[in-house]
This record gives structure tokens, C-alpha cells and sequence, in this order.
């Protein structure tokens, strides 16, 4: 068990009451706010005319930072936001890049309004840099946010910030993230805020302290100033709006922007069935030379028009991968903002007030000072989130009109690899250092009604971009052979996950080794859970060949197709590596794709061979995974294909271990409301209701509440091409591919390929022990 | 010298215009008659014959060129009509088309649907997966063979294209901008496969950097250059029989012209020519009233489209999106902001009242239109406000019910909002208005300009009863409302007054300081691809213009900046000065200090565009003077109108625009009915006509 450190304590922020928050401010720092009046007074027009206007000052701040930012990170990838936030630091507008960061920015507000306000003060014209994931803005030290108070007529009005991800902020390793760091102090070091920025102008010592500890200063320099620049343009731009509606009228919008997007939210939450849904997740290894796997659980219940999030249960802090209270915040907003406000509007501040978060302290998902948190927002802070998306996907899936919102999870991580060495191209040798981005293009999750959307790219940063090969290629020495759509790598199900790509590229003008440093998750357990009996999508997997006899082959006018082909050794790399890409040598990277939904047995079976036709699918997992059977032409043989999906239910039947308590008896008729693709509450002879079978009507539920299902374990390779390479290669836990069946029809309700002391629920159900 | 003829191809409507030697303009609008387009421009060709009196033959004899405008290439692509092509592409890399560098999924999608992320997908496969095909081959950035071509595959590769349907075939291999010497093997294998058949290179088509939006381009263009060429084959020879001699010409989205015996090769180029028309038109006006930056507003019933003039050049952008995928095609920037007049006032689950994005589209339109539209819009609450005739648009040729109209908006905004009818009109009438001065000023300010130095031009049927308030509310200090003969075939009238332009690009990624001969080496080679193109139009030009430019990039920085090059023998001086440029036009764009010079600037692509001037100068004729600046003698009547939510309906006067003569002067509050749209001339403004028949408005 972890203790904090004492005195670290005063840098835990948390959410606050608002209005206490304004109470407890010194008397010289007066604030700006209307009566509840003012704000129910707002006429339709101006409300609606003040809301755009709003809306498009946060936008031209978010093309300001990103047009002015050096990172690639933001430039080509879109990793960073902005918020617009009331005087006391509620969420008015964020912006749609990096939703992650909405649930952290502000956090750091609240705790410098708590401890900035009396000493230095707070005043007009100044601007805070902060990047302490403990205090919040952003999820670990390489977010580093730039907020700035808003004053009118003497009165604290209103604050903006910009955020974005740094590339390289010190500590012990290029990037910031080392692989190995025993606690905080190894990498970059947090900073609680401090005024960057004083009567708008930047203070040269501050900015020299920030960029000083950065091995690139000149591109943290330049984000500095575009987030000072997004900020300036943010205040000109309110103020010009001041002028001309009047502080109290723009002020009344904003309370009304988020008061609206509560009570929609809400609205929505008291439509849906209350209850308690549960998802586990893994974290496969701490860091390097780990062979853990480290478990996070969440139960969310939903009761009325309120969620609560509680993470008891969730393991110790441990390596790299925990992240802070901003964090779990963060993974939680990466969820709830595509799947519950993908119609109302951003005004995250409202949305935020109708959840609680419940979390032990020292836990992977919040993380005592001074852990190691470099990993958290691609580790754990992203497991929340594909947690979260399973609870409330599983929710929503109760109801007809809230399926659209339904989705099996997408690419659980960022599968990170990052290479430098030395350019050797030009006349004058330069150093380089590419993060390969080619890991944007994961799978989304199935839907109850569509298949995923292959390479969709990534669920936490909706408007992510993956770059042109040929971009890579100009800029950095590297050669890639391949970026393809892989077959097989979205879950199967009814309908099937969007599938992911892989890359693989080998060293093209240096002579030198290159430093190569890998850091993924995902590759033991499946992150990428599938809904409703459909399988999880593709472990990720990183292979490097070393020696290969690419040069050859390429002489010889070859171009291989896959790894085998290039010859060499292929070596199999653990989700935390170090090392070298020498010449000759191939790196291959695939990132995850997206679960499937529903029982891929029930499937179309003229889908599948679309999917066969069009490469997204083997001919072995057509036939292995979806009972499909095409004839000699390559059209689907329907009778072989019926026979052929017999044989698979009737394997199931026989390798399944049935529930103790399971009777064979069937349900006089199934209710409209349904749990989920499979479920449903059905009424027996007797009038009361339990949970059945939506496609044999077998009574499922026992009169304890638990689902008596048919459950059948098998070794990891059982699932299919989804797994590459034994999990046991990555983790110590023994991993199972562990279906779940109807004991009646034996479709499939539920399955995952995660360790085998994993504890299973079902649509949010726990399951009868087996016979 | 005889007559010049601007034919405009739209969805709907196929406008003409035609301009004789005296500059005496003439205008026509007849339905368009997909799909089969040339009855619909033959038609409109003899409604402008009629008007003079003569025949088809006739007028076609005396006319020295036809410039012609069609959207059908653009709707073809947008609706997936397109015959099957194959795509050709190396080894490894056929799978960019469908990976779609991931922003496939929400690229080009308005603003309010990127935050609705269950409801995006990306569009349906570009080519269907059996005919895109790799082959053994590879480049590298240096130009330099890797991997020679597979011919025996190549082959085997191009006939399971024909056999599996292939009508065209579009070629896209990695770095062929570089070196194209594998693409066009292709071509030649390709020709010994099927001679004859349609074929695009990359290395042709877009020589840029970047391979999926060049995949995208080849694509796209070969979808639908073989129907361009039969549809402008037809119709060339229909012409030709009917006594045309001289040339026809098609519109690119450059705003430039070619003939149309060139268009088909590099087809991608001549979408979204309708909408390059108007900005080109307002181009003419602006250079004949002396404005050098306006903001041309075009709002339909559907559509609000935004383009911008600058220093006298519409502002020129070198990609657009085109069904989710980048294609990259010189066009002049014209971005749709809103959606017109059609644009559906509702409200949210949060009783909030919102304005568009969907629109009534042209069926059932409005509601006060009567063909069973329920939903309030733009145009039922200018009805309601009295901004509208109650006795219908267009003469009356378009009735409308004003019941209907207040009826539409009592049940879905007032009643739920507890306004009144009259109060709901007037807040959805403000709400657009305040909305569209928001998005024209993101157009602005994204161009990196401020709006207060523009003046706004307003076309279209829907735009000038609301072009006074937006433009107040963006800031400019003029509106100019095009009034004139060609009014309501403005985008012809462009078409017709558009000059000739080639424009030929390579990439060649270099990092500043460069080898200057290099640079010399190809703007030469593009000046000579150009020059040889203009001649090959068969036109008599009046002058040639060849414009250099490159576009530039700081080392890590996103933003591509189109530099001019000056024209001349190329030296270090000369380059350090175009870098002098970008960094200016950088600072412009991207604010002062924006620019991360430390990480070095790159030179990716070079440009060179040709402008034949054509030896028409069509300016818009004078109309009569007025006595005196009294307009009393135009006015129709008065009506209460509803413009300000506090004032609330006021006794205001309605003139007839046919009889409003140059210097007529009207004070706000006024309606102005014209028979194609309606003007308002809110209240401390002040309009006056000028000596074109132009309404300019300003402030008082």
C-alpha cells in the first residue's frame, strides 16, 4: 500500500462547490456572477445569438493555438484543447479535440482560485502554466496548460485556457516518459501553477525556467507563446462580446450553457433504466521487465438522474501506468461526451455535475504523490474510459432510442514508438526523432446496428489524423513497406469491430542504429472488449525483424508482403522495450481494433463474405470464428454454411460447463425492453418476470438474480487471429478466451480473453456458479 | 467582334448569358435536363437568340466563344454515380484510400456533426476493393529506383482490373511526382492491354506530395473524365453543326477556362465550376466599382456560400474535400457557411432556438410555400416579419401563405417558447443573422484578414433580406447588392467574363536554402507544360500572364502557405526573397511571431498558372439617372415590417426596383422587391443605387 508523501496532499484538487468557492475568496479578488434570475430572465434570441458567438470565440482560440504550435503532436495529430470556463472555473465550452483533458483542466482552476488568490494574487492580465496532474489540467506532466482570469470592471468574469501535449518536458529520458522510472522524480517534474504571464505580458524568467528543462526548447517555447497567443485572443474577443451585450447578459449565457447541458444530461440519464453495471479491465505490465497484469474495476450506477462512478476494488498504484484523480476524471469524459452529449452541447462544467466519482486513494486510478504517472492518459486514464464506454454502452442498450449511442470498445491504448538516430541524408548529417503516428489508425467498436468503422482512428481524440507515408518518409529516414487494413483484427460478432492497421518500416538513409523505444498495452488481455457475446478485438502486437535481407530482396525487384518474407530473426517486443532499429532491420507495429457485437454465428452470413471478399476477414476465421463456408467460385454455400454453424453451436454444447441451477424451463413470452442483443425480461407461467433468451425464450435468470449460463474456457488461441503471439510471452497470469452461451441455444451472450481469475459480469448481471 | 456566351449547368436551373460587342448583355434560365445536359443549355442558348430575334444558327455564327459551367461532374461523385475504375498503386500501400489517413471519418463535415461522434462514418469505398491493386515497385523521396516496376504482374494486375469491370483506369504510385517513370510504363502496358481506354497518372493528374489526397485526385478524376468527354464531345459537335466556330470552353474551379477538347484529361479540375462563377463575377463587378476586398455572399434556398476577393484576387485555396477525401484541385476558396433561406428554425431538447444546419431543401420547401412543408424557416419568418410580399415571390409566380407560414412557427417556436408569432419571427429572423456574421467572420479571420476592410456583395434570392444586418454584424462598412441585368445569372454573367488559366504543379520537397538552379530547372519545366497547353486552347489571346508560386512550410508547423514567385532569372537574392514572402504572408495568416523559423522552412510545391486574357471586356452596362435622389416615384406602397424585436412592426416603404433609376437614394427602414429577391434596408442605413443599378448600402 502506498501513503502520500505528507504535504504532497495540498496538490490533490478536486471538484468543489462552486458557490462555497466563491464564499471562501478573499474580499480583494471580487468575482462577477448573476442571480439564478438573470439567468431564467435570458430571452430565446439573445441566448441563442450569445451562445454561437461563444462558440466561435472557443473555436478561433483553438485554431490560434494550433496553427502557432511547433508539436506535431498538435499540428498533424491533434492533441490538445481549450476550454472556456465561469469565474469560479466551470467548464463553459471545450473544444473536440483531446476530450480527455476536459475532465482535468478545471480542476486546476478551482485549486489556484484556493491557493493563488490571496498570495501572489490573482489579477488582470495574468496568466497561469501549470503541469501537475495532481492539481489537474491535464493527465500527466507532458499536458501543460496555460490559463488565463478574465477580469471586467475590477470583477474576476470568467477564465480560458489552452492545453496541449509537449513533446519533451525532462526527466530521465527522451520524451519525458522513461520506461522504468521508479517515482515522479524521474520524469518530468510537476508544476503546480505560476504566472507565466503578468499584465499580458510573458515574464522571461518564468519562460526560461519552463523551457529550460525541456531537451527541445525551441518547440516548447513556441507552444508556450501559441497558448499565451490562443489565451490573448480568447480575452479580446469576450471582451469585445462584453461590450456589446453587457457583462451580466454574456455571464447569464454561460451559467444557462451548462445549466442546459445538465438538465439534458440529466433528462436523458432519468429516460434510462437505473441499475448497476460493472467492467473490468487490465493493464498488461507497470513497466519494463514487468510481468504483471494489473486490474481496474469500475461499477457505475446510474439511479435517477445521477451516476456514480466508483473504482473500489481497483489494484495499487504500480510502475508507470497509474494515473491521478484528473486522470480517472479525464478517462470518464473521453466516454461520456461521444456517448451520451454526442447532441448536447460541450458545456462540459454542466455535464460534469451529474456524476461522482468514488475512489480509494493509492490506486492505479489515483495515484499518490510521488508515483510515477507518465503513462497515465494512454494507460489507465484510457482503460476508465473504455470501461466507462462498456458500462454506459451496456445501459444504453436497454433502451430501443438510446442503441444508437451503443458501442463495443475501440483501441484501448497508444501503441507508442518513438525512434531517433541520425539523418544522414542531406550533406550535413542532422539528428532526428520521428513518434510514429501510424498508430492513430485503430478500430472502432461494433454497434447493435453497424459493424465498427475500420481504422477509425482513436475514440479520445475524435478528430485525430494519421499521416501520409510520404510525409514520414520526407521528414524522417525511414522506409515503410506497409500500412494495411489487418483482416481479422475487429472482434467478430454480429456485427463485427471495425478492423486496425499495421505499419512496418525499416531504417532508409542513416548508417547508424537508432534509439528505439516501445511502450503499448493490450498485448496479454484484451482491452478492446467486445458487447453482447461479441469477441474483443486484435491484441496489439509489435515485432521487429532484425537482419532482415530487405536490400537484397529489393535488388532483386522484390517487395516483401509480410515478415516472414524479409527474412532475419523476427523478435517479439514486450509492451515496455527499449533497444535499437538497425539498418536492415523492420519494425511492425498494429495497434488494436474494435470490439464486435452480438454472436458472431448470428451474422449474415453474406457479410462475411464481403468481409472475406474485401479482405477484412480470413478464409480461417470465416470459417473458424463465423461458421461461413464459401464453394469452390468463392460464393457463399448456404447449406454447407448452416451445417457448418451446427457444428460450431454443437461444439459449444459439448465444451461448455453448464450452471448448477439451470431447468430447461422457457418463458411464456419476452418483454419489449430488452438487456441487450441476447436479453431480455421475459414472464414465466406464473406471472413473474425474469431475465431470458431473446432467441429460444430459456429462462436465464435464477431466483437470486444471477444469470445461469453455459460457460466455456479455452487456451488464448481459441479466439482466433486475435491473438498473434501467447499472452503468456507478455504476463505471468494465466489468460483464457472464456465464452458465456444461452444453456438453451448456446448463442453467445458474453466473452473475453483476459486473465483467468477475472471475474465476469453479464449486461450488468452477476452469473450463477457453475455445476 | 461578336458575342461571348456564359452557360451555367446547375442542378436546377441552366442559366445563360450572352454579351455582344457593345457590351449590350442578354439573360436566360430554362430548367437543367439531366442526364442528359445539352437540351437544357441548347434551350437556354435560344431564349437569348430570341431575345434578339434571330435563330440559334444565327447567334452560334456570330459568337466568338462559349464558357460553360456544369455541375454534373460534382453530383455524379457526391451521389456515387460514377462507372467502375480500377486503381493502380504500390505494393503495400493500395490500403491509404481506405485507411484514409483516419480523418476519412469526419473530414469536410460541418461543424455541429464533429462532436456527434456516434454518427459519423466514412463513406463508402472510393473504388471497390477487387479493382485497387498493388504492383512490385518502389520509389524513394530522392527520386531514386528502389524497386524496379514488375512488368509480368503490372500486366497480370491490369487485365484482372478489365475483367473484373474496369471502364477506367486511374495510376498512383508512392513518390511518382518524384519520378514518374514507373506510372507512365503503366500507362503503356495499360494501352497494350486496352487501347483506347481512359487512363490517369498521379504524376499527371496532381503531382503533389502527400499520396493519399494524389491517390484521392487520380481517383476522382478518372471517375468522371471519360463521361466528361462524352457529354463535352456531343455537345461540342451539336454546336458545331449549328454554326458555332469559335471556341468552347469549360469552367475550372480555378476560375480559369480551358477548351473542351483539353477538359477531359484532367477532369477533377473542372468541379465546382457553378460555384467558382459567382466569385468570379463579383470579381468583374469589384474591379469595375474599384473594391479590393469583398466578401461574396451567395445565399439560395439551400446553400450560403462564402467566398473572398483580396486585393482585387479571389482568395485561392489548393484542396477541397470532395465525399470525406482530400482532392487536391486549384480552386478559388468558396465555403458553405449555412443553409439559405430554407434553413429550419427548432428547438433543442433544451427548448433552445436554433437556426439550420437542415433545411427545408427545395421539396417541401418553406412552409409558406404550401407543399406540405410543417417546419418554420428563414424564409416563413421574413414572411411572418413582413419583409416578404404577402402577394408571393417572383412577381407572385411563387405564391405564398402566410397562415401557413404563421402556423408553422406559433407550433414549433412561439407556442413552446410562450413568444408571440410575431416575437418568435423576429428572434429566428436576429438569430440568422447574428449566426452568418459569426461564420463569415471564422472565413475571414481563418483567411487572416479582418472583416472590417471588405465589403459584402449579395447574391442570390435569399441574401439581401438579411445582407445589411450580417455585414453590420461582421463588421464591414459596405454592402454592394448586384442589381443589374445579369442578377439573376450571376455565376454565367462570371463565366462569361472569365479568362483562360493553365495551372500545372510538381512537388519537389526541398529545405530553404536551396540550389536556385534547381528551382530555376522546375519552374522552367512548368512554364513550358503551361505555355504549351495555352497554345494547344486554339484561342485568340489577347494576352498571356504566367504566374509563379510555391508552397511553403515551417519545418514542424501544419500551415502551407502559397508564396508568389517573382518572374525572371532565379537566383539566392530571388529565393531569399520568396522566403522573406512566406514569412510575411505566415505572419499574416498565422499572427506575428507564429512562425518556428528554428525548425527551417521547406519548399514542397511549385506552381505555375497561366492566365490567357481573352479579348473581351465585359463590364455591366450604365442604366438611366434619376432627376433627383428621391425615390418616391418607384414606390409601390407601404406595409408594417417587423426588423427589430424593440421597435416592433413599423409603417415602412416598398419600392419597386425596376423603377429605380442610378442615384436613387432610400433611408431605412425600406423594403426594395425585386423580382428575383427581396432587399431590407434596416434602419439607420442608408441604400442608394449607382450607376449600374448596384444597391450600396452603408451606414449612415
Amino acid at each position: 500500500m502506498h501513503f502520500a508523501i505528507p504535504g504532497s496532499e495540498i496538490f490533490n484538487s478536486r471538484p468543489v462547490d462552486p458557490t462555497a468557492l466563491a464564499r471562501s475568496l478573499p474580499s480583494a479578488l471580487r468575482v462577477h456572477t448573476v442571480t439564478p434570475e438573470q439567468v431564467a430572465a435570458l430571452d430565446p434570441l439573445t441566448y441563442e445569438v450569445v451562445r454561437h458567438r461563444l462558440w466561435s470565440i472557443t473555436d478561433e482560440m483553438g485554431e490560434t493555438l494550433r496553427r502557432m504550435s511547433g508539436s506535431p503532436i498538435v499540428t498533424e495529430s491533434n492533441d490538445f484543447d481549450f476550454t472556456l470556463n465561469d469565474e469560479v472555473g466551470q467548464e463553459v465550452q471545450i473544444g473536440l479535440y483531446n476530450t480527455m483533458l476536459a475532465g482535468a483542466v478545471d480542476l486546476a482552476i478551482y485549486w489556484t482560485l484556493q491557493h493563488r488568490a490571496d498570495n501572489p494574487g490573482i489579477e488582470d492580465g495574468d496568466m497561469f502554466l501549470c503541469n501537475d496532474p495532481w492539481v489537474g489540467g491535464g493527465l500527466h506532466q507532458s499536458d501543460a496548460v496555460v490559463f488565463a482570469p478574465l477580469f471586467h470592471e475590477g470583477r474576476l468574469f470568467a477564465w480560458t485556457s489552452a492545453i496541449c501535449h509537449q513533446p519533451d518536458l525532462g526527466g530521465s529520458a527522451p520524451g519525458s516518459m522513461p520506461l522504468a522510472a521508479p517515482d515522479v522524480f524521474s520524469e518530468s517534474l510537476p508544476t503546480p501553477p505560476i504566472k507565466v504571464v503578468r499584465k499580458l505580458e510573458l515574464q522571461r524568467d518564468v519562460a526560461d525556467m519552463w523551457v529550460r528543462r525541456s531537451r527541445v526548447p525551441l518547440l516548447v517555447g513556441l507552444d508556450l507563446r501559441a497558448k499565451v497567443g490562443a489565451n490573448a485572443v480568447g480575452r479580446r474577443r469576450l471582451l469585445a462580446l462584453i461590450e456589446q451585450y453587457g457583462a451580466d447578459t454574456v455571464k447569464a449565457v454561460m451559467k444557462r450553457m451548462m445549466d442546459d447541458a445538465e438538465q439534458r444530461l440529466r433528462d436523458k440519464l432519468r429516460g434510462a433504466p437505473d441499475g448497476t453495471w460493472r467492467a473490468t479491465g487490465w493493464q498488461d505490465q507497470a513497466q519494463l521487465g514487468d510481468r504483471a497484469t494489473h486490474k481496474l474495476e469500475l461499477a457505475m450506477t446510474k439511479a435517477d438522474d445521477r451516476l456514480t462512478f466508483d473504482f473500489s476494488g481497483t489494484d495499487p498504484q504500480a510502475g508507470v501506468i497509474s494515473c491521478t484523480y484528473a486522470g480517472s476524471r479525464g478517462g470518464i469524459m473521453l466516454a461520456l461526451l461521444p456517448t451520451l452529449a454526442g447532441d448536447i452541447p460541450w458545456s462540459a462544467g454542466g455535464l460534469m455535475r451529474c456524476f461522482d466519482i468514488v475512489t480509494p486513494e493509492g490506486t492505479l486510478n489515483n495515484a499518490s504523490f510521488p508515483s510515477a504517472i507518465s503513462k497515465a492518459p494512454i494507460a489507465t486514464a484510457w482503460l476508465i474510459g473504455n470501461l466507462a464506454a462498456q458500462c454506459l454502452s451496456q445501459m444504453l442498450d436497454r433502451a430501443v432510442d438510446s442503441q444508437a449511442s451503443v458501442q463495443a470498445s475501440c483501441c484501448g491504448t497508444w501503441n507508442t514508438a518513438v525512434i531517433a538516430g541520425l539523418d544522414q541524408r542531406a550533406a550535413q548529417p542532422a539528428p532526428f526523432l520521428s513518434v510514429v503516428m501510424d498508430s492513430m489508425a485503430g478500430g472502432y467498436g461494433a454497434r447493435p446496428q453497424a459493424d465498427g468503422i475500420d481504422t477509425g482512428g482513436l475514440f479520445c481524440i475524435p478528430m485525430g489524423k494519421a499521416p501520409d507515408v510520404e510525409l514520414t518518409e520526407m521528414l524522417y529516414p525511414l522506409l515503410v513497406l506497409w500500412r494495411r487494413e489487418e483482416p481479422d483484427s475487429g472482434g467478430a460478432g454480429r456485427q463485427r469491430g471495425g478492423v486496425s492497421a499495421s505499419v512496418a518500416m525499416t531504417p532508409h538513409g542513416t548508417a547508424l542504429p537508432s534509439a528505439l523505444v516501445l511502450s503499448s498495452a493490450g498485448m496479454a488481455t484484451a482491452q478492446n472488449q467486445g458487447l453482447a457475446g461479441g469477441a474483443p478485438g486484435n491484441l496489439a502486437c509489435n515485432l521487429a525483424v532484425r537482419g532482415s535481407a530487405l536490400s537484397a530482396l529489393m535488388a532483386d525487384g522484390r517487395l516483401p508482403d509480410t515478415l516472414g518474407e524479409c527474412g532475419g530473426e523476427v523478435e517479439v517486443e514486450q509492451c515496455f522495450s527499449g533497444g535499437v532499429l538497425a539498418p536492415g532491420d523492420v519494425l511492425y507495429l498494429h495497434c488494436q481494433g474494435g470490439g464486435g457485437y452480438g454472436d458472431p454465428l448470428q451474422r449474415d452470413a453474406r457479410r462475411v463474405a464481403e468481409d472475406l471478399a474485401s479482405g477484412r476477414v480470413s478464409a480461417r476465421a470465416a470459417r473458424e470464428l463465423y461458421g461461413v463456408v464459401l464453394n469452390g467460385e468463392g460464393l457463399l454455400d448456404d447449406a454447407a454454411t448452416a451445417g457448418a454453424r451446427d457444428a460450431l453451436r454443437a461444439a459449444r454444447r459439448e465444451g461448455a460447463r453448464l450452471p448448477c441451477a439451470f431447468t430447461h424451463t422457457h418463458v411464456t413470452r419476452t418483454l419489449a425492453q430488452p438487456l441487450d442483443g441476447n436479453l431480455a425480461q421475459g414472464v414465466l407461467a406464473d406471472g413473474t418476470t425474469r431475465v431470458a433468451c431473446r432467441h429460444c425464450g430459456t429462462r436465464l435468470e435464477d431466483d437470486d438474480g444471477r444469470l445461469a449460463l453455459a460457460r466455456r474456457d479455452a487456451p488464448p488461441a481459441a479466439a482466433g487471429p486475435i491473438v498473434r503471439i501467447d499472452p503468456a510471452t507478455f504476463i505471468d497470469a494465466p489468460v483464457v478466451f472464456r465464452e458465456y452461451f444461452c444453456p438453451g441455444c448456446f448463442a453467445r451472450v458474453h466473452c473475453g480473453l483476459l486473465p483467468a481469475a477475472h471475474e465476469d459480469v453479464v449486461a450488468g448481471l452477476r452469473v450463477a456458479p457453475l455445476a | 467582334m461578336g458575342y461571348v456566351l456564359g452557360v451555367d449547368v446547375g442542378g436546377t436551373f441552366t442559366d445563360a448569358v450572352g454579351i455582344d460587342a457593345d457590351g449590350r448583355i442578354l439573360s436566360a434560365k430554362t430548367p437543367s435536363t439531366p442526364p442528359d445536359y445539352s437540351t437544357g443549355v441548347l434551350t437556354a442558348i435560344d431564349l437569348l437568340a430570341e431575345q434578339v430575334g434571330i435563330s440559334r444558327r444565327e447567334l452560334l455564327a456570330a459568337t466568338d466563344h462559349i464558357a460553360h459551367g456544369t455541375t454534373a461532374s460534382l453530383n455524379a461523385l457526391v451521389m456515387g454515380r460514377v462507372p467502375p475504375v480500377g486503381f493502380i498503386t504500390t505494393r503495400g500501400h493500395r490500403d491509404s484510400i481506405y485507411i484514409m489517413n483516419v480523418e476519412g471519418r469526419y473530414l469536410g463535415r460541418p461543424s455541429h456533426e464533429l462532436q456527434n461522434v456516434m454518427g459519423q462514418r466514412k463513406p463508402p469505398d472510393m473504388v471497390p476493393r477487387h479493382l485497387a491493386r498493388e504492383v512490385t515497385e518502389r520509389i524513394d523521396r530522392a527520386g531514386e529506383v528502389l524497386v524496379r516496376l514488375d512488368e509480368d504482374e503490372a500486366r497480370r494486375v491490369v487485365r484482372e482490373c478489365l475483367a473484373g469491370g474496369a471502364t477506367a483506369i486511374a495510376v498512383s504510385l508512392l513518390w511518382s511526382f518524384r519520378n514518374d517513370r514507373h506510372e507512365r510504363r503503366l500507362r503503356e502496358i495499360i494501352a497494350e492491354e486496352a487501347p483506347g481506354l481512359y487512363v490517369a497518372l498521379s504524376s499527371e493528374v496532381s503531382p503533389r506530395i502527400r499520396e493519399f489526397a494524389r491517390h484521392a485526385t487520380t481517383i476522382m478524376s478518372t471517375q468522371i473524365g471519360p463521361g466528361l468527354a462524352a457529354y463535352l464531345g456531343a455537345l461540342e459537335a451539336s454546336l458545331r453543326d449549328d454554326g458555332l466556330r469559335g471556341p468552347l470552353l469549360v469552367m475550372q474551379s480555378s476560375g480559369g477556362a480551358v477548351t473542351a477538347a483539353e477538359a477531359p484529361a484532367c477532369a477533377i479540375n473542372t468541379i465546382g465550376s457553378v460555384l467558382t462563377g459567382g466569385v468570379v463575377g463579383a470579381q468583374q463587378l469589384a474591379a469595375q466599382l474599384g473594391h479590393s476586398n469583398v466578401m461574396a455572399t451567395d445565399v439560395g434556398g439551400t446553400t450560403f456560400l462564402a467566398g473572398l476577393i483580396v486585393d482585387g484576387e479571389p482568395v485561392r485555396a489548393q484542396q477541397t474535400v470532395i465525399n470525406q477525401a482530400p482532392v487536391n484541385v486549384p480552386t478559388l476558396k468558396v465555403e458553405a457557411i449555412g443553409s439559405g433561406g430554407g434553413a429550419i428554425a427548432w428547438l433543442d431538447a433544451g427548448r433552445n432556438l436554433r437556426i439550420g444546419p437542415h433545411s427545408a431543401q427545395a421539396v417541401p420547401g418553406p412552409a409558406c410555400y404550401g407543399s406540405g412543408g410543417e417546419e418554420p424557416t428563414i424564409t416563413d419568418a421574413n414572411l411572418v416579419l413582413g419583409i416578404l410580399p404577402a402577394s408571393g415571390l417572383l412577381g407572385g409566380r411563387r405564391p405564398l401563405d402566410l397562415e401557413l407560414a404563421r402556423r408553422a412557427i406559433e407550433s414549433r417556436i412561439a407556442t413552446p417558447l410562450g413568444l408571440s408569432v410575431e416575437a418568435a419571427a423576429a428572434a429566428i429572423h436576429a438569430a440568422q443573422n447574428a449566426q452568418t456574421g459569426d461564420l463569415l467572420r471564422k472565413v475571414v479571420v481563418e483567411c487572416g484578414h479582418d472583416p472590417r476592410e471588405f465589403v459584402v456583395y449579395a447574391f442570390g434570392g435569399a441574401g439581401p433580406a438579411h445582407c445589411a444586418a450580417y455585414a453590420r454584424e461582421v463588421g464591414a462598412r459596405e454592402v454592394v447588392v448586384p442589381l443589374g441585368p445579369v442578377a439573376s445569372a450571376f455565376s454565367a454573367y462570371g463565366l462569361a467574363a472569365s479568362d483562360v488559366v493553365v495551372t500545372r504543379e510538381l512537388s519537389d520537397p526541398l529545405t530553404h536554402p536551396c540550389d536556385p538552379a534547381r528551382v530555376e530547372r522546375n519552374f522552367a519545366r512548368l512554364e513550358a507544360d503551361v505555355s504549351a497547353a495555352l497554345a494547344r486552347q486554339g484561342l485568340r489571346l489577347a494576352a498571356v500572364e504566367l504566374h509563379r508560386e510555391v508552397d511553403m512550410r515551417y519545418g514542424m508547423q501544419v500551415g502551407e502557405v502559397t508564396t508568389p514567385v517573382a518572374g525572371g532569372a532565379l537566383d539566392a537574392a530571388a529565393l531569399e526573397a520568396a522566403a522573406a514572402e512566406f514569412e510575411r504572408l505566415y505572419a499574416r495568416l498565422y499572427g506575428e511571431g507564429a512562425g518556428f523559423r528554428e525548425a527551417g522552412m521547406h519548399l514542397l510545391t511549385f506552381r505555375v498558372r497561366g492566365v490567357g486574357r481573352l479579348p473581351v471586356t465585359p463590364g455591366l452596362p450604365p442604366i438611366a439617372a434619376a432627376p433627383n435622389a428621391d425615390p418616391n416615384a418607384a414606390l409601390l406602397g407601404r406595409r408594417p415590417v417587423c426588423l427589430d424585436l424593440r421597435r416592433g412592426y413599423v409603417d415602412t416603404p416598398v419600392y419597386d426596383y425596376a423603377r429605380l433609376r442610378a442615384g436613387h437614394r432610400l433611408d431605412g427602414p425600406a423594403i426594395i422587391q425585386v423580382p428575383t429577391t427581396t432587399v431590407v434596408v434596416p434602419d439607420g442605413v442608408r441604400a442608394t443605387v449607382d450607376a449600374l443599378g448596384n444597391l450600396r448600402i452603408v451606414q449612415h
